[in-house]
């Protein structure tokens, strides 16, 4: 492998539970040092593709490498320089933090004196160090959450796989694993993170891949992604009976889509925003009803599937 | 509708869902009542056990002795066995001296010698000996039961016969002849009767003998106390002799095993908690392989049955005073070999079994019907000869084969091996399955 060769390179992927595709020819390659994220409502294909890089299933078709290797074979090698983080909080929950550490560090071929090391240094690391002795039981869902991560990160994998790390966690730890993930990747780690949820996408990703029914949909940067929507601003405002007529009327001007009791107009190409608020003038609507703001991945999910992320 | 009723059709309706409580509520007690209707000859117009069994030497030319072979034959509980089967196939009559060592290797626990000297030369009776293991006591009250039954169903009318006999022999046909009809004539004479016929009666050597043993048979009677004078047996136990505490170590090995099969197979079907959490993933994201974890839940399996089984008897030894010291070291091997057993046990049903509830269901049902027929609960030789067969098949049998081996017989290490091959051999083909079923099931995705 070189140093401009993909650290993961997917070509072609294919993988079926019975009739169902679940990935259908993902092709995508994610350089080293990369924070990559896959993007995708529940059921895309997210966690299949994870758990393929993993090793954990065989491909039914395409290649994957993982640092230039096939991971179909399940090298040992190849499992060194990669750390799951699964969706689950996959620890024993009747053992104390620093027991689970140890069991997984050793799963690793880590002894000694250098696991003692490791595991001071992720306990630190995810401020759980105080409580190393406590059973896994006794934490909050935020702090297993923290452990959970650690105990992909002993034997100092290149690549981290988390896939949904954040699931039912406090904003408060979530912002912490945030902090700690992105300071993983600033020291060099390869990371690549499957969710639904499009902040956190925006928010740690440099690059994302947007998956559904098994397929990428589309891949590149924050910008190059939103570059591909028709529309530079989107204007939001409450659906109520008040709105309503306005509402009816918008399609012609663009697409609207109601989330959660909002409505988003995103105007076509050439339609100007000053005509928009002169249909609200004629509506009678007042202007502190309506939000201007750049489109997110959200919008761009809604062109490419017809849907969005959290039906 | 009343809520009470929406509630309660709520409950039937996910009844219906859980085929495992269906299971547990129907199939289980319906095979166990059956199991148990077959053990105890359940409407059955021939109750009592069949097939047991028991070893015969003829040692006399007596045609006295003979007719007891043929009464034993007839009786439906024995399945006579009267001839040695040499490695060769080669057969001969079955000696004394044969008996210890195929009791020993179980062919029979139960054995009726007839001496040269069936007829006792010191007084009227007759002597017959018996070999017996009883390392069961509910088997061993039963067959002594039935073989004496059977002893004095039968000895009255054979003595009577042994006494013509010796009559005939020492007088000769014609003076015999001659009493017989005299005694005849003056017994109808004084008490009444046909004279003819009560001399055919004494022909036959029928002298009203049988009417003491129907009085009295295997009861603490004055009639059957008679009858006991009359018939002499000598018992020689096989084994067991210097055990101290018989009674414990001859259940011990049954409650045992159950044991172990309920721990183990719990201890296997953890494998589910960990699928649900997603420890397999992590697990097999590490250089570990499936195969990895199978083994250790083996290892682990195996290394908690050896401890459990352990702890047992010592508990056994300072509770009831069952005796390990002497035959420790083989203790150790057959509870190595049964624990094996029981994991692999434990591992095929978590392999068969779709859900950690379905395991459950299927491990209760497993564990139950297998202690049943396997002989936890009951003599195997009581049950249906079919069932006896399938009971060879279970690793029940076989260990609690092995744990009376040690205990109850004292065996050698050699006359163990047969024992721990057949646990072996049941170990390695249920964890063939089970690793077949585990690389085709779903339950490391």
């Amino acid at each position: 492998m070189t140093a401009s060769s993909p650290l993961i390179s997917a070509k072609g992927v294919i993988k079926r539970f019975g009739p169902k595709t679940a990935l259908d020819g993902i092709s995508l390659d994610i350089a080293p040092g990369e924070f990559f994220g896959l993007l995708g409502p529940n059921g895309a294909g997210k966690s299949t593709f994870m758990s393929l890089v993993a090793g954990l299933r065989g491909l039914d078709g395409g290649t994957l490498t993982v640092a230039g290797e096939g991971v179909a074979a399940g090298s040992a090698s190849a499992r060194q320089s990669l750390g799951l983080v699964p969706q689950h909080i996959a620890l024993y929950p009747d053992l104390s933090a620093e027991l689970n550490l140890r069991i997984f560090g050793e799963l690793y071929g880590l002894r000694g004196s250098v696991l003692g090391e490791r595991l001071d240094r992720v306990l630190e690391a995810v401020q759980l160090a105080d409580r190393r002795k406590d059973l896994v039981k006794t934490f909050s869902g935020g702090m297993q959450r923290r452990l959970n991560l650690a105990a992909a990160l002993l034997h100092q994998p290149k690549i981290l796989l988390c896939d949904e790390p954040t699931v039912g966690v406090d904003p408060q730890s979530r912002n912490a694993i945030f902090d700690f993930l992105k300071k993983l990747n600033r020291d060099g780690m390869t990371v690549i993170y499957s969710t639904h949820y499009m902040e956190e996408a925006t928010r740690l990703c440099s690059r994302i891949g947007i998956i559904d029914h098994g397929k990428i949909l589309a891949l590149g940067s924050i910008d190059d992604l939103l570059a591909r929507l028709p529309f530079e601003e989107e204007i939001r405002f409450p659906a109520s009976a008040e709105t309503a007529s306005l509402a009816s009327e918008l399609p012609s001007f663009g697409d609207v889509a109601t989330v959660e009791g909002v409505h988003q107009f995103r105007p076509r190409p050439g339609y100007a925003l000053s005509a928009f608020y002169s249909l609200t003038e004629r509506h009678g609507l007042p202007p502190r009803l309506f939000t201007s703001q750049r489109p997110t991945l959200e919008a761009l999910f809604l062109q490419l599937t017809g849907r969005t992320l959290r039906e | 509708m009343n809520p009470i009723l929406v509630l309660v059709r709520k409950d039937f309706a996910l009844l219906l869902k859980d085929r495992v409580s269906i299971m547990l509520t129907f199939v289980v007690p319906f095979s166990l009542i059956y199991l148990f209707g077959q053990i105890f000859h359940v409407n059955s117009p021939d109750p009592g056990p069949s097939g047991i069994h028991v070893g015969v030497v003829n040692q006399s030319d007596n045609p006295a002795a003979a007719a007891l072979v043929d009464a034993l034959k007839a009786e439906k509980a024995f399945r006579v066995v009267t001839q040695y089967v040499a490695a060769d196939k080669s057969t001969r009559p079955l000696a004394e001296g044969d008996l210890r060592p195929l009791m020993r290797a179980d062919e029979f626990r139960f054995a009726l010698v007839i001496p040269k000297d069936i007829i006792r030369s010191d007084g009227i009776g007759i002597h017959l000996k018996t070999y017996s293991n009883p390392r069961n006591e509910i088997e061993a009250q039963t067959v002594n039961g039935l073989l004496q039954k059977t002893l004095f169903s039968n000895v009255p009318e054979l003595l009577g016969q042994s006494l013509e006999a010796r009559a005939r022999a020492a007088v000769g046909s014609e003076h015999l002849e001659r009493f017989n009809s005299a005694v005849a004539s003056a017994a109808a004479r004084e008490f009444g009767g046909d004279p003819n016929r009560i001399k055919a009666d004494m022909s036959a050597g029928n002298f009203g003998f049988r009417r003491i043993g129907e009085s009295g048979a295997g009861k603490a009677t004055p009639a059957s106390d008679a009858l006991s004078n009359i018939v002499k047996i000598d018992n020689v136990q096989v084994a067991g002799t210097d055990v101290k505490s018989p009674a414990a170590t001859m259940l011990v090995g049954g409650w045992a095993v159950q044991f172990l099969l309920f721990a183990l197979t719990a201890s296997a079907t953890a494998l589910f908690r960990e699928k649900e959490s997603g420890l397999f993933q992590r697990i097999l994201s590490a250089p570990v392989t499936r195969g990895d974890i199978l083994w250790s839940k083996f290892i682990y399996g195996t290394c908690l049955g050896l401890i459990q089984l352990t702890v047992l008897f010592m508990a056994g030894h300072v509770i009831y005073g069952i005796e390990i010291g002497r035959q420790f070291p083989y203790l150790i091997l057959v509870c190595v070999f049964a624990a094996a057993a029981c994991t692999s046990f434990g591992m095929l049903i978590a392999a068969v079994s779709p859900t950690r509830e379905s395991a459950s269901g299927l491990s209760t049902f497993a564990i139950l019907l297998m202690s049943a027929v396997g002989g936890a609960w009951f003599p195997v030789s009581f049950m249906p000869e079919f069932i006896q067969r399938i009971s060879r098949l279970t690793l029940v049998f076989w260990s609690m084969e092995g744990f009376s081996q040690v205990l109850w017989a004292h065996a050698t290490l050699i006359e163990l091996l047969p024992t721990l091959g057949w646990l072996t051999l049941i170990t390695v083909l249920i964890m063939s399955v089970s690793v077949w079923r585990f690389s085709r099931g779903r339950i490391f995705e």
